[in-house]
C-alpha cells in the first residue's frame, strides 16, 4: 500500500509519524479519511479522535481541534493539543467534567466555553479507552 | 589609609553580595535552559500556522472579515512586554525607552497600552499613560492560556473599533549574549496582495470560515511566541548581568585585599619603628 508523510505539530511538540498508510481525523462536521494521493486540501478539525495506521500499528490520539494541511505527498496536522491514547490522564478529565457540571448548574455564566470544556474532557476519556481494546 | 577593620568588613559584605549574584546567575541559567527549550519547541507550530494563514489570506476578500479591515489609523494599541523583576541589566530600561519613544511620536493620548510585566506597568502608570490592560506576575507559570487571554483582550479592542492598529514591542531572543528589541504589527494583518500564486485545493469549511477561525489562533500563537522570546531574553539578560556582577565583585575583593595587606604592612612597620625607637631611647 502507498504511504504518505505525516507530521503532527503542536505548540509544545512535534510528532513525526513518518510514512503512514491511513489517517482518520475529525473535521468540524464529521470524520474524514486520508490515504496517499489525496487531493490537496485544508480542513478544520473539531474535537475528536485521530487514528493513524502505520504498517500493522494503529495509533489513537485525542485532539481539541486544529487544522489538517493535506499536500501532494505529505499531511501536516496543526493542533493546539494532542494526546496519545495511553498518555491521557483519565482522572484529570473526569475532574474537568465534574467542574464543568458544577459550573453549568449556575445559570448566570456563559455556557458555551463550559460546554466545550466538557466535550473535550469527554472526548479524552473516550479516546483513552482505545488502549484497553488493543 | 582606611583602618583594617573597615576594610575587612567591606570585603565581608562584598563576599555575601557575590554569593547572592552567583545564586541568581545559577537560577537564571537553569530557567533560561527551560525557557529556551519551550521557545524552540513552539517555533515550528508558529511557523507552520503562519505559512498556512499567508497561503490562505490572498484567497479571501478583506471586506468579508472584520479582523482583516484596514482603517485609517487614529488610535494605536501598544503591547509592551517587560519582566516582573529587575536585576536583569538593561533589559527593561531599553524596552521601556523604545516603547516610550514610539508612543510619544504618535502622541500619548492616542495610544492604549497593554502592559505585560510589572516593570513596564509601573513605569507607564507613574507617567500617566492610558493603560488599557495589565498582565503581571504570571511569568513563573507561563502558560498558553495567558497568551490567549491577552490575545482576546487585544482583538476585542480592535473589533470594537477603539484602536485601528496593534503593535507589540518585545525582546527578540537572538542568542544568550544578545537580545534585540523589535516592534511588530499584529493587526491589521498585512500580506502581499499581489501574490497571485493560487493553489487549487479543497477547503472545508469555506475559505472565509477557515480564515475567520485561523486569525484569532494565529494572533494568540504569535503573542505566545513573543512571550516565550521575551521570557528567554529576560533570563539570558539576567544571567549575563549577574555573571558580570559576580566578576566585578571578584575584582573588588582583589583590590580590597591588596589595600588590606598594604594597611596591615604599614601598621606592622609602624609598630616596629615604635619598638625600635623605644629601645633606642632606653639604651
Amino acid at each position: 500500500m502507498k504511504t504518505f508523510q505525516l507530521d503532527i505539530v503542536t505548540p509544545t511538540k512535534v510528532i513525526s509519524e513518518g510514512q503512514v498508510e491511513y489517517l482518520r481525523a475529525p473535521s468540524t462536521d464529521g470524520l474524514f479519511g486520508v490515504e496517499a494521493g489525496h487531493a490537496p486540501a485544508v480542513i478544520a478539525l473539531g474535537i475528536g479522535e485521530i487514528k493513524v495506521m502505520r504498517g500493522t500499528e494503529i495509533i489513537y490520539y485525542s485532539t481539541s481541534g486544529g487544522y489538517a494541511d493535506i499536500r501532494q505527498e505529505e499531511v501536516m496536522i496543526l493542533a493546539e493539543t494532542i494526546e496519545q491514547a495511553k498518555e491521557i490522564d483519565v482522572t484529570r478529565a473526569e475532574q474537568a467534567i465534574q467542574t464543568a457540571k458544577d459550573l453549568l448548574g449556575k445559570d448566570q455564566l456563559d455556557h458555551i466555553p463550559v460546554k466545550n470544556a466538557m466535550e473535550r474532557a469527554k472526548n479524552r476519556i473516550q479516546v483513552s479507552r482505545r488502549t484497553e481494546l488493543n | 589609609m582606611a583602618n583594617l577593620k573597615e576594610i575587612r568588613d567591606r570585603i565581608k559584605s562584598i563576599k555575601s553580595i557575590q554569593q547572592v549574584t552567583k545564586a541568581m546567575k545559577m537560577v537564571a541559567a537553569a530557567k533560561l535552559r527551560r525557557a529556551q527549550q519551550s521557545m524552540e519547541q513552539a517555533r515550528p507550530y508558529t511557523h507552520h500556522l503562519n505559512g498556512l494563514i499567508t497561503s490562505l489570506l490572498p484567497e479571501v476578500d478583506r471586506s468579508d472579515l472584520d479582523l482583516l479591515e484596514i482603517r485609517e489609523v487614529k488610535r494605536v494599541a501598544y503591547v509592551v512586554i517587560t519582566s516582573d523583576r529587575g536585576l536583569a541589566g538593561s533589559f527593561n530600561t531599553n524596552i521601556i525607552k523604545k516603547a516610550q519613544n514610539e508612543i510619544d511620536v504618535i502622541g500619548k493620548d492616542k495610544v492604549d497600552l497593554f502592559c505585560i510585566g510589572k516593570k513596564g506597568r509601573d513605569h507607564f502608570r507613574k507617567r500617566e499613560y492610558n493603560i488599557a490592560e495589565q498582565h503581571i506576575e504570571f511569568w513563573n507559570d507561563l502558560d498558553f492560556c495567558h497568551a490567549s487571554n491577552i490575545g482576546s483582550g487585544i482583538i476585542g479592542q480592535f473589533l470594537t473599533g477603539r484602536v485601528d492598529e496593534i503593535r507589540v514591542v518585545y525582546n527578540y531572543f537572538k542568542s544568550i549574549a544578545s537580545q534585540e528589541i523589535k516592534t511588530a504589527t499584529l493587526l491589521p494583518l498585512l500580506y502581499d496582495e499581489n501574490n497571485t500564486k493560487r493553489i487549487d485545493r479543497i477547503y472545508e469549511p469555506s475559505k472565509t470560515e477557515l480564515v475567520k477561525s485561523l486569525i484569532p489562533k494565529h494572533l494568540n500563537v504569535q503573542i505566545w511566541q513573543f512571550l516565550l522570546e521575551s521570557y528567554a531574553s529576560e533570563m539570558a539578560a539576567r544571567m549575563v548581568s549577574m555573571d558580570s556582577a559576580t566578576n566585578n565583585a571578584d575584582d573588588l575583593i582583589k583590590d580590597l585585599k591588596l589595600e588590606f595587606n598594604k594597611a596591615r604592612q604599614a601598621s606592622i612597620t609602624k609598630e616596629m619603628l615604635e619598638i625600635v625607637g623605644g629601645a633606642e631611647a632606653l639604651s
